[in-house]
């Protein structure tokens, strides 16, 4: 080795210093862990939900209109999953690149008592939680999936994914869906329909579903009126919005029996879609071992330590060298 | 024997040509029809073989270079420097590999240069997309000697030798934070990966296991070289390299077995589900059985037992990380009764890439010289 | 709802004794404007406005052309009893010419044709029934000495608006069938080739449902415009949905129950008849709900068991087989749900064995390597000798 102490140090400094002067601005390393203030949702009621399924019917129309979550620009009429031996439903048996939302059902017993778990069944609607700090939006490489910072909808740009599907795995929810069979593939997955915002519209499934078992609204005002709902007794008569949280627009009906949970409210820290329902919730689907602790953070654990390893090898190596070095100058073969 | 002995157009070699020809064209399919077409894939086992062998195994393979390169030229412990450049050399195909099948594993291709551009700190994804940048230029650099003694550019062999002890500690850096990170991507699923595996604790496991690959891998590589040049083992380095993966590998069995008693408990890994009896064999073979043979010192000192260990360890480290990247998901992602068995198309592609590096490297023992210390 | 039901409308054709009607009561007159106002799916107050324009003494004089008809959109017109045939003609209309129906004949009747026509010029209605012959000039059609296309061409450029009934007249029907010989053309398309730019509205449907015509005639009677038209001229309020989506057997179809032969179980059940061929997922019209002949329910083809041949539709009817399943036009979801938690404890056969190669490789190997490596002892000896 022919090189100087001190021509080392300079290389090393140097190459150091590049690597520590990223253009990383402190503020875009913290991912978001409260509600934006205009952040909007959905409230699912899974006792008002009759299984009509004009949510998916309307979700599928209304997105495959330009800007729209399902768009394609060379698509020949709306996506359809004919999954049946008769091609001639639509229907997925589960979210996928073609339908962003889907109406399950979960049945026990005989499953005829509505909302029950005994002998009862239910209705349960899956899509995008739109989460408050989002796994998948901290997977992203290439910021692909973003948050909205003002009405939080977690949204996709399609130029900037690489279809590298670290979102897919992030998801705890397994919300993110994949175009396979596309050889240009997309990330699919619901976004709040944010594309009908600046013409006064809102998300698709809560205009069309005629018992108000989806209803859009800002999510502290989604959040008051599930808490009010777990208030109120079984089988009092209470007026349902329809459509949206503040809509005139009621249906008065019984309360079901809730069970006494609104899933969303801490779920993974908080997301913007909230459920109710009659059944508990890891029997409608959702993973029991998911817990309230914010999921980018146990990334960030990492990632915020990576500057002082950088540091102390940099530092390490350089001492190691130059102590050895000193050492071994006698056994020297050059 | 000498390189001019070596026979390029070996039985082997043609083996060799045939699997890349075959994953080559595979390859081509995969690109122009997409995964549907080629893998089987599906929402729920996004990531399969070609991630879980390719880029999981292949930087885990790899981490040889990093290590023997940080002990000759950070710690000055010169005994390791005839082994410097195989290792070096296998580190760089390694990450070649790597890095072709994540450009083949995304979906879309040329993309692949954004997370240079668009950056997103909180992605461990680009934290690997950087230093796979970064690391295969540093293993370039690293190789280049090789390649500039053989092209006669005294200036740039010069230049590049001066500035070698900085680009190594760098490499050993990257490295570090490399193979971490591997572990680090699997932080954000608590909820869907197997307790047996799943711990804040991941990037810790992955970076000590590398390091016991590594020193595994050198050896291993190493035993094969002198083999088919028909020298003498070089068995002062071969019993050092087996010393360390002892020592290595011990700490390596106190973290796995502190993680299982302080995670799902002992009695988890014996509960007869695929995850537990995968978690057994990973530990069986790749650390009890290498621990108990290096233990040994009749069996470390001696070749065979060093090359017993050797596969050993790379098997058991196989099996860890397409456990992590597989098995480990297995129950969540069956609840909703989704499968995954490799295509014979993944699989091809994941060969080839395989065939590739070792091709790359017999063509380099022919071509360049590799082992100037023992060249006649 | 305020709505006049089966019964009562039924009660009201009784009374009414409409073969012979010398007079009908203001009620009950004011019910039937009523009638039309759903028909064409007005608020209920439509009604009296109606009934003013359909008393306004200045009756609108129509010319009714029928060229390659078979007069069976006449004939539906006697079908319907709110008005019936003769109160339309007689008190709503002025029914200025009808081949079928007009007392006169040759060249009296042409004249009386010819004087209405300058009489009412721009402002009488042609109902064209039939389709119109192109080829050869057209002279596979001819009244008077006169092609039908020429005389369409006459009477259209001079009429406010043109009502083609049936689906002859609106899209070419069963004489535009393959091979067409005689270029029978829909009366659109006429007009358009001859540069008239008369409104024209298109009730298609062989025949067509005799309330889609006459609430379309007064819907003009009373607000002076043709209702709402979609993007092929046909009222909207009665064209709007395909036939699937006001189809009673719709929950047989969304939950999978077809007949699959006449006669069989479920065709005797009542199923859904798409497997039959029924064209009613991709055939725009009304009849499930209008029904015919207002004898309540089931009075449609689909209700009787046959399939929908989409009769309204172009380049359905008299266009695809019979009895070949359709294509539907709007997809919905069927009446099955996933199960939302399979809940599947054990991991899926495919892991399985994936994990099982794994494993069995790593046993191998290490086998292998054990048994080689630890079993050569004394040639390592010798090895170390060399």
């Amino acid at each position: 080795m022919t090189m100087n102490r001190r021509d080392f140090l300079k290389t090393v400094a140097g190459g150091g210093g590049l690597l520590l002067a990223s253009h990383v601005r402190p503020a875009e390393a913290y991912m978001p862990k409260e509600l934006p203030p205009e952040a909007v949702g959905i409230l699912y009621d899974a006792t008002l939900c009759i299984g009509c399924k004009s949510c998916m019917v309307n979700c599928k129309i209304h997105n495959s209109a330009a800007n729209g979550a399902l768009y394609s620009k060379d698509a020949k009429g709306l996506p359809y999953e004919f999954t049946t031996q008769e091609k001639i439903w639509d229907a997925p048996n589960d979210l996928s690149s073609k339908t962003l939302t889907i109406i399950k059902a979960y049945r026990s017993g005989t499953g005829i008592n509505k909302d029950s778990g005994d002998n009862g069944y239910s209705f349960i609607k899956q899509h995008c939680l739109h989460c408050i700090s989002p796994a998948c939006v901290s997977a992203c490489p290439v910021s692909a999936l973003k948050k909205d910072p003002v009405n939080g909808v977690v949204y996709y740009t399609e130029n900037r994914c690489i279809g590298c599907r670290y979102c897919q795995l992030a998801c705890p929810f397994s919300i993110p869906k994949f175009e396979f069979e596309q050889a240009s593939p997309q990330i699919r997955k619901c976004q709040l329909c944010h594309h009908r915002y600046a013409e006064g519209k809102y998300a698709a499934c809560c205009e069309f579903c005629p018992t108000g078992a989806s209803i859009f609204g800002k999510v502290v005002e989604l959040r008051k009126e599930a808490q009010k709902r777990l208030e109120l007794q079984a089988r009092a008569e209470y007026d349902y919005p329809v459509q949206t949280v503040d809509s005139s627009y009621k249906m008065r009906r019984p309360v079901s029996k809730y069970v006494n949970h609104i899933y969303g409210l801490k779920e993974v820290g908080g997301t913007q879609y909230l459920l109710l329902a009659g059944i508990q919730f890891d029997l409608l689907g959702f993973n029991k071992e998911i817990t309230d602790t914010f999921l980018p953070d146990l990334t960030w654990a990492y990632v915020s330590k990576i500057p002082s390893v950088i540091g102390a090898v940099i530092a390490g190596g350089t001492l190691a060298w130059v102590i050895t070095r000193r050492h071994k100058n006698k056994d020297k073969e050059e | 024997m000498n390189r001019k002995d070596i026979k390029m157009m070996t039985p082997v070699t043609k083996v060799l040509l045939l699997i890349m020809g075959v994953g080559f064209s595979v390859s081509l399919y995969l690109m122009i029809f997409g995964h549907g077409a080629s893998t089987n894939l599906n929402d729920m086992w996004p990531w399969g073989f070609l991630i879980g062998s390719a880029v999981l195994v292949g930087v885990a393979m790899a981490a040889g270079g990093f290590i023997i390169a940080g002990m000759v030229y950070i710690l000055n412990w010169k005994k390791y420097k005839p082994v410097v450049r195989p290792a070096v050399l296998t580190s760089f195909f390694g990450y070649l590999m790597a890095a072709t099948a994540i450009f083949l594993d995304i979906g879309h291709h040329f993309r692949v240069w954004h997370p240079i551009v668009m950056w997103q700190v909180n992605s461990i994804m680009f934290i690997v997309a950087i230093h796979v940048v970064l690391y295969t230029t540093t293993l370039a650099t690293e190789s280049s000697p090789m390649i500039f003694e053989k092209l006669n550019m005294k200036k740039a062999l010069n230049f590049v030798n001066k500035i070698m002890v900085p680009v190594v500690l760098f490499g050993v850096l990257l490295s570090i934070l490399h193979q971490s990170s591997l572990g680090a991507l699997y932080l954000i699923v608590p909820s869907k990966l197997s307790p047996l595996w799943y711990s804040s604790k991941l990037p810790h496991l992955f970076l000590v296991s590398a390091v016991m690959m590594g020193l595994s891998m050198v050896s291993f590589e190493t035993i094969i070289s002198t083999k088919a040049f028909k020298h003498k083992p070089p068995m002062d380095i071969l019993t050092g390299l087996a010393r360390w993966t002892m020592i290595v590998g011990s700490f390596y069995f106190v973290l796995k077995l502190w993680n299982l008693i302080t995670g799902p408990g002992i009695g988890a890994a014996f509960d007869g589900s695929v995850a537990a009896n995968m978690y057994l064999i990973e530990i069986i073979i790749g650390i009890i059985l290498p621990l108990i043979l290096l233990s040994r010192k009749g069996l470390r000192n001696g070749l065979n037992g060093i090359f017993t260990a050797n596969i050993l360890v790379i098997t058991g480290i196989i099996v860890n990380r397409i456990n992590v990247g597989i098995f480990g998901l297995a129950k969540y992602t069956s609840r909703s009764g989704f499968d995954y068995f490799p295509s014979w198309m993944e699989i091809a592609v994941a060969l080839a890439l395989i065939a590739l590096a070792v091709f790359g490297f017999k063509v380099s023992t022919k071509y360049l010289n590799l082992f100037p210390e023992t060249s006649h | 709802m305020k709505f006049i039901s089966d019964n009562r409308l039924d009660e009201m054709v009784n009374s009414m004794d409409a073969f012979s009607s010398k007079g009908i009561s203001r009620r009950d007159f004011l019910k039937f404007c009523t009638a039309v106002a759903v028909t064409l799916g007005l608020p209920l107050e439509m009604g009296a406005k109606i009934a003013e324009a359909a008393t306004n003494p200045k009756r609108p004089p129509v010319l009714w052309l029928t060229a390659q008809g078979c007069t069976g959109c006449t004939e539906t017109l006697l079908r319907t009893n709110h008005p019936t045939l003769e109160k339309l003609i007689l008190e709503l209309i002025s029914l200025e010419y009808h081949e079928t129906l007009l007392a006169g004949a040759g060249k009296q009747a042409e004249e009386w044709r010819e004087n209405a026509m300058k009489a009412y010029k721009g402002k009488y209605i042609i109902v064209a029934e039939g389709a119109f012959p192109t080829k050869d000039k057209g002279i596979y059609c001819k009244m008077g000495g006169k092609t039908a296309v020429s005389l369409l061409e006459e009477m259209g450029s001079h009429a406010a608006a043109v009502i083609a009934i049936g689906s002859c007249a609106s899209w070419g029907g069963i004489p535009s069938a393959d091979p067409n010989p005689t270029g029978a053309t829909s009366a659109h398309e006429v007009l358009k080739m001859k540069g008239i730019n008369t409104p024209v509205v298109n009730i298609p449907g062989c025949p067509p449902n005799p309330y889609n015509f006459v609430s379309t005639v007064l819907h003009y009677l009373t607000f002076k415009r043709l209702p709402e038209l979609d993007d092929q001229a046909r009222p909207v309020f009665a064209y709007g949905r395909i036939i699937h989506e006001n189809c009673e057997r719709r929950p047989h179809f969304d939950a999978g129950r077809f007949a699959d032969q006449f006669g069989d179980e479920g065709h005797r059940k009542g199923w859904c008849l798409y497997k039959l061929g029924c064209k009613g997922t991709e055939t725009f019209a009304n009849c499930p709900v209008q029904l015919f002949n207002d004898v309540g329910s089931g009075a449609w083809p689909v209700g009787t068991g046959h399939p929908c041949f989409g009769c309204t539709e172009k380049g359905v009817g008299f266009t695809l087989n019979l009895h070949a399943t359709a294509s539907p036009k709007y997809i919905t979801p069927p009446t099955f749900f996933t199960e939302v938690y399979p809940g599947k404890e054990v991991v899926s056969p495919g892991v399985k064995a994936f994990a099982a190669g794994v494993a069995g490789a790593a046993i191998g190997a290490a086998g292998a390597a054990m048994l080689l490596g630890l079993g050569k002892k004394d040639k390592d000896k010798k090895d170390e000798e060399d």
